[in-house]
């Protein structure tokens, strides 16, 4: 966790580690030290190596499929031919367990990945151009975030029937505003920072001042929040499907699991409690990863970006 | 006032009075990424009661930690060894509980930033009548009473109202008059001051050197001064101690250090520091290289690589503080042959020989920057969501001046006098809200076409104040200096070839390219933004506060490396300042500004000796100059109150609210000051120089 | 805030910072010096540009919750398709059946959206009438009791999280990096990455078996309220008995993010320059967070509170379902199932509302936490 770094002090010549550390290298070297240096960090990045490899190779290692079912063997437990047991489908829960993460991994990183690049470019512009720009965009911002997004979601892709391609794209669109928001704060400042004025004065054009000068020096938030990203997107595309409005059927994805398993909770726990320990395996080793870089990119900073939480 | 404190005796005259606070062998590290930062090594030295030791050194060099360390209030992960002795009792190694029943209480501390220092939502009265029920059994009353009596004490007017104002309601010396307070209700036997002064204005440091001086008389607790800033420490300490790296190097009575200074260290600090009341003419000489690094120090003294008394025995033994006769403790191998004149302390840091007279070469050269009835005004603001407009803050009312090629002129103000808002209209190359800007024969307001306004933008350019702020983190030094050239449109081959010639003119290694500005010292850092505002071979080149953020060592050689610049390039340059000793050594001609007017403008020696305006006068006088002898006898004006908001100006003089003339005026002359503007006008027929005063 | 910026002091920041005090505005109650220690809470009496304020900000609020219901129930005209209630049905009906049959609900895909809108806003507006389901149900009637379940439900779980978050942090924040600190902090870490489904799922289990080992079902894990129960005392006692579970899973997944924040801002504001003054003055570092850092890193917190509320909605749509209450949540689910777009306006219309009641409770709180909003 956030725990195991130890503040340096700041006061003193805060340069002089940084100088004798990396003259050259610029910083890169120094953060992969304090990342490598946290073991709760590490511990995020093998499990959640390891649940990608699950993912994409763990069909290898049965002959269901999960959309074949299994009539000979329905709400059965855990047992050799059916490691994680089968539903009341006959269907084999570890093939749909494999291809529900696949699922659920594809759309968290895509989410993400769109959420962070538009709210980077939308925070850090709004900010940088200010006056009516700014107004306008803040104004969506929150009005987004007031409205109950989750309802809105929740009705165009029941519109869309459960298409996860739509899904992604529909998460997206609901998703920025809260980092966007962050981006938008921070940017601020850096607006206010001498080099974005000196670079002003030197003739450099807006945006090229927004995408070289302001987002990469928000960069560590970026990155951090990527990760972060995930874990609100499977949060959500969990919340979603669970309650049906998310990927449905044939296609399966770990909210839908959750679901069904539901019912059966004290009759057939298997299959509530396998896809539950792969949603919390992979949020955890996202928060485990975000927590870590964020500590290696700012050792002074207790500030966590747990913020936003859907 | 009905204030009396128990202690309260004159300091003993008698023979060795006990030390208050004695610390012995305080060391102090830090861990961190590259192994423990040593910020304070063995460290010793006493304060005796109603006396002042003062505590200089550049940034590094571990006076902040050992206040800090007196004080317990270092983080948790610092590591302290030595004695903390205050009456005799050991501090060092108490834990929270125990140290904060001595802190407030035996030890008082006033801290560098008033802004941030008090508590955002509490009222000062509040924050004054709690600190005081921390140590002592009063009621509410009776507290809040005290505080009043306390506030009044450090000159806040109209105490009784003041105290139920929230801090963000005062100015930056006010809070720091209240931090003050709080330093000194419990009557401590100690008082310790970390750079009290710095962040404030230098006619508000006057004041607060003097409440400062208040408070000591009333609690009669001994202070250690810390600051970077040696006039200060030259008026105020009785003794001073030079830290550097982590160590004191020398310690002797303020007297004896100034006068004769015996370690090469700290003659080379009080020879590279630029003094107001020396003409320009007297070289700085700075001090080659920068402070070694804390975390892996030289086995050495760790000042041998830049003393240029440096014998071998240096590079591979630290002296210890020895004692010399007459003069206190000096840790320096080759301190016998400096005491005894063997060494000449002057011939140490020789100055470099420049060939040319300052100054003189630019007059009469090319107009390339003309300024007329400049006017700027930023609406004032209300409400944190729906933003009313309440008022206007005039930040520059009308300011006019030429600047010719080869010359500098330098603003000069405190802050809110406009001086930065007047650099950054011209930087902004737009037409101003008020009068004109002309560049190069070029007025901004009609540039025309797209070439000639990009012909402006090379003509025109700046250095930042800050170096680290000023500098992209995440830009190679190259990527830096590249990229006014990459805005005016030059090509790649273009780029290489002029990135090298410009660090071949401000003297920096090519080897730097590819660093990062956190890889680089401030000096260096600046370098480079001096290198980048070259780039495009401007005319005229903007300096704001260009050599404030940097130590007095470093600080010299920037401001040698700009004289040159100017003499090689013919460069004009437009300065502002703070920091009037500095100012006098740069610039050929000087305005003072004053909530956003021009209120006196000359050559600059010529104001320097005869200042006409009352504040220019009140300003040169405040400004603490490195000499105890001087600094003692001289007469100071300290002026009242601080710069008002430019929010409500005054119909008449800007001034007249502060204006320690205007008091002895008759009435008709106080009408005038009252309700008409004086306008610059010569001192004698053909003059330049020129100031807006009724009364001179 | 991650990055703290460089507090350089140069002059650019000064603009209009330094605010002139407005005798008429600040308005000190002429009391004697002794007020000192009470005068910080303001009374809304001697407040008036303070209830002016949150009025202002209230309205502001009022024009949110009316634009977004608006384009909720564009979306909702756009995205539902009532006919299909009436597809399945036998007989089976001609499409013209299924629009005719429609059309009393104001639902008829054949009138121009425009008016339908209108119809409905006006019924809204004027009757604070919210129209019909597709089968004729009056969403009035529907939504009627599901407000009070909900709101309980809502409320309970936000001030419980608040409070919860917040406690904690001070406790721990104080014992930085301590055991409690690190304990609390896994705990919290993990929760927030817990689905809500599983969490609510979780709490079901863990009270079906605290009920079969207290031998006593003293926890109900389904419904709202039973519906044998009759008497007054009898009734909140069953109420209270249903509300635990849900409330609690709630409140699980609520706190952690107060806490996590929380903790961070008070952390913050203990290295800021102000604390260490307190501690100057000779407060030991747990008083010193207490009484100087707390107040001042709770204002951020309190803003927070509102716009956490859609996200402890969402949670509560899931505890709902989970839960079987029928509540707004679980009505959420189906009216959006049975396209029915009154319903899930009216739905969307609670959510935002309850956005704006907490906003405005928010912005309270902030005026009489931080003296800088009352008095400028």
């Amino acid at each position: 966790m956030a725990t195991t770094v130890t503040p340096l002090p700041e006061p003193l010549d805060p340069g002089a580690a940084n100088r004798a550390l990396a003259p050259r290298l610029g910083s890169g070297r120094l953060y992969l030290r304090r990342f490598a240096r946290n073991r709760g960090a590490l511990l995020g990045v093998a499990l959640f190596v390891l649940l990608v490899l699950f993912s994409v190779f763990g069909s290898l290692f049965t002959r269901f499929a999960y959309t074949d079912a299994d009539f000979a063997a329905l709400t059965q437990p855990p047992s050799a031919t059916h490691y994680f047991g089968t539903n009341q489908g006959g269907n084999d829960v570890y093939a749909e367990a494999v291809h529900g993460l696949q699922r659920s991994l594809v759309i968290a990183v895509s989410v993400s990945v769109l959420t962070i690049v538009l709210a980077a470019v939308i925070g850090a512009g709004a900010a940088y151009f200010g006056g009516r720009v700014e107004k306008l965009t803040l104004m969506v911002i929150h009005f987004l975030l007031v409205v109950p997004s989750f309802l809105i979601l929740a009705l165009i892709s029941h519109h869309l029937a459960g298409d996860w391609r739509v899904l992604i794209l529909v998460l997206t669109v609901f998703g920025w505003m809260s980092t966007a928001r962050v981006v938008w704060s921070l940017s601020t400042s850096l607006r206010e920072r001498d080099y974005v004025l000196a670079a002003e004065f030197m003739g450099v054009r807006p945006w090229r001042i927004v995408m070289r000068h302001i987002i990469p020096n928000l960069g560590s938030l970026l990155i951090v929040n990527l990760t972060l990203g995930v874990v609100a997107t499977v949060l959500s595309e969990t919340a979603l499907s669970f309650l049906g409005f998310g990927v449905q059927t044939p296609d399966v994805s770990l909210g839908t699991m959750l679901a069904d398993g539901s019912g059966t909770i004290t009759s057939a726990p298997w299959l509530f409690g396998y896809p539950a320990a792969l949603v919390v395996l992979l949020t955890v080793s996202m928060t485990l990863v975000g927590d870590g870089l964020r500590d290696a990119f700012d050792p002074t900073s207790t500030s966590a970006a747990l913020r936003g939480r859907r | 006032m009905t204030l009396t404190t128990a202690g309260m005796h004159p300091p003993a005259e008698s023979a060795a009075p006990a030390p208050v606070l004695s610390v012995r062998d305080l060391s102090i590290s830090f861990p961190s990424e590259a192994g423990p930062v040593q910020a304070v090594r063995q460290v010793s030295f006493d304060v005796l009661p109603g006396q002042t030791l003062g505590i200089v050194g550049e940034s590094g060099s571990g006076k902040s930690a050992t206040a800090m360390g007196i004080m317990g209030l270092l983080p948790e992960t610092a590591h302290v060894s030595g004695r903390v002795l205050l009456g005799g009792r050991d501090l060092v190694g108490l834990n929270d509980r125990q140290l904060s029943a001595v802190r407030g209480k035996g030890i008082g501390m006033v801290f560098q930033d008033p802004l941030s220092a008090l508590t955002p939502i509490f009222s000062v009265g509040r924050q004054l009548s709690d600190a005081l029920r921390v140590h002592q059994s009063l009621t509410k009353q009776a507290a809040w009473n005290r505080a009043v009596e306390l506030l009044d004490l450090v000159g806040i007017p109209d105490p009784h109202r003041s105290a139920r104002s929230f801090p963000h309601e005062f100015s930056g010396g006010m809070r720091q008059r209240v931090v003050i307070a709080l330093a000194m209700a419990n009557s401590p036997s100690v008082i310790v001051a970390d750079e009290p002064t710095t962040a404030l204005d230098v006619t508000v440091q006057a004041q607060i050197l003097g409440v400062l001086r208040t408070a000591q008389a009333e609690t009669g607790a001994g202070m250690v001064l810390i600051t970077h800033d040696l006039g200060v420490v030259a008026g105020y300490a009785d003794e001073v101690a030079v830290m550097y790296a982590g160590r004191i190097v020398e310690q002797a009575g303020a007297k004896e250090l100034f006068g004769r200074p015996t370690m090469p260290y700290t003659i080379g600090l009080l020879g590279a520091v630029p003094r107001p009341q020396a003409r320009a003419d007297r070289p700085l000489v700075p001090i080659t290289g920068e402070p070694p690094s804390l975390v892996k120090l030289p086995a050495g003294c760790s000042f041998a690589d830049r003393c240029p008394a440096a014998v071998d025995a240096c590079r591979t033994q630290e002296p210890a503080l020895a004692a010399v006769p007459g003069h206190g403790q000096v840790a320096c191998l080759r301190v016998g042959d400096i005491a005894d004149g063997h060494l000449a302390a002057d011939s140490l840091f020789p100055a470099v020989a420049d060939a040319e007279e300052h100054g003189g070469a630019g007059s009469g050269g090319e107009v390339v920057l003309r300024v007329a009835g400049l006017a700027k005004t930023f609406p004032v603001t209300k409400g944190a969501l729906l933003k009313r407009r309440v008022g206007t803050l005039h930040a520059v009312g009308d300011v006019s001046f030429e600047l010719q090629a080869g010359q500098t002129l330098g603003l000069v103000g405190e802050s809110g006098s406009g001086k930065t808002t007047t650099l950054l209209e011209i930087m902004r190359l737009r037409q101003p809200e008020g009068g004109r800007i002309e560049i190069v024969g070029t007025d901004v307001a009609a540039q025309g076409s797209p070439e000639r306004a990009r012909e402006l933008r090379r003509a025109v350019q700046i250095v930042m104040q800050d170096p680290s702020g000023s500098l992209d983190p995440r830009l190679s030094v190259f990527q830096l200096l590249a990229e006014p050239l990459q805005a005016v449109g030059a090509d790649r081959e273009t780029i290489q070839a002029r990135v090298s010639e410009l660090l071949h003119l401000v003297q920096l290694d090519a080897s730097v390219t590819d660093r990062f500005p956190s890889a680089l010292s401030g000096g260096q850092r600046q370098r480079v933004g001096i290198a980048r505002a070259l780039a495009t071979e401007p005319r005229i080149v903007v300096l704001d506060e260009p050599v404030s953020a940097l130590d007095v060592s470093v600080q010299a050689s920037i401001v040698n490396l700009l004289t040159k610049l100017q003499r090689e390039l013919g460069l004009a340059y437009l300065i502002v300042a703070h920091d009037l000793a500095v100012m006098r050594h740069v610039s050929d001609r000087i305005a003072v500004m004053y909530l956003g007017h021009i209120i006196e403008t000359g050559d600059t020696e010529d104001l320097f000796t005869n200042p006409r305006h009352p504040y220019t006068e009140a300003l040169l006088s405040a400004i603490p100059v490195p000499d105890p002898q001087l600094e003692r006898s001289r007469e100071h004006i300290v002026l009242e109150g601080e710069q008002p908001s430019a929010s409500r100006l005054p119909s008449g003089c800007v001034f007249v609210d502060r204006c320690p003339l205007y008091r002895l005026l008759d009435d008709g002359l106080r009408q005038r000051c009252r309700t008409e503007r004086p306008l610059l006008g010569s001192a004698g027929p053909g003059s330049g120089h020129r100031h807006a005063c009724h009364a001179r | 805030m991650i990055h703290k910026s460089a507090a350089a002091s140069t002059e650019r920041v000064f603009l209009p910072v330094r605010k002139h005090h407005d005798h008429a505005q600040t308005r000190h109650t002429p009391a004697g010096p002794a007020c000192g220690h009470r005068c910080r809470i303001p009374l809304l009496h001697e407040g008036g540009p303070m209830v002016r304020h949150v009025m202002r900000k209230a309205a502001g609020w009022l024009a949110m919750i009316v634009v977004a219901t608006n384009v909720t129930y564009v979306l909702a005209a756009w995205f539902l398709d009532p006919r299909s209630n009436y597809r399945g049905l036998r007989p089976v009906r001609t499409e013209q059946q299924i629009d005719h049959a429609l059309t009393p609900y104001n639902l008829d895909p054949r009138v121009p959206l425009a008016v339908r809108w209108w119809h409905w806003f006006s019924d809204v507006v004027l009757h604070f009438d919210w129209g019909k389901s597709p089968v004729g149900a009056s969403v009035n009637s529907e939504i009627g009791f599901r407000v009070l379940v909900s709101g309980q439900l809502v409320t309970a779980a936000t001030l419980l999280s608040v409070v919860a978050g917040v406690a904690l942090s001070v406790f721990t924040a104080s014992r930085q990096y301590g055991w409690w600190d690190r304990i609390t902090q896994l705990v919290s870490v993990f929760l927030f990455n817990v689905p809500a489904a599983v969490a609510a799922l979780a709490v079901v289990f863990a009270g079906i078996w605290l009920n079969q080992h207290l031998g006593w079902r003293f926890l109900y894990v389904a419904g709202e309220a039973s519906p044998t129960v009759s008497g007054l005392w009898p009734t909140v006692a069953d109420r209270f008995q249903h509300l635990i579970l849900p409330t609690l899973s709630l409140t699980v997944l609520g706190y952690v993010g107060y806490h996590l924040t929380q903790r961070s801002l008070l952390l913050d504001s203990i290295n800021s320059d102000f604390v260490r003054t307190a501690r100057a003055t000779g407060l030991t570092r747990a008083q010193a967070i207490r009484r100087h850092a707390l107040r001042a890193s709770l204002i951020p917190t309190a803003t927070s509170v509102a716009f956490s509320i859609p996200a402890i909605f969402t949670g509560a749509v899931i505890t709902e379902t989970v839960f079987g209450w029928n509540g707004m949540g679980q009505y959420f689910v189906q009216t959006i199932a049975k396209n029915d777009v009154h319903g899930a306006v009216a739905v969307a219309a609670f959510g935002a509302a309850m956005t704006a009641i907490g906003a405005v409770l928010a912005d309270v709180a902030v005026v009489l936490l931080d003296p800088r909003v009352r008095v400028s």
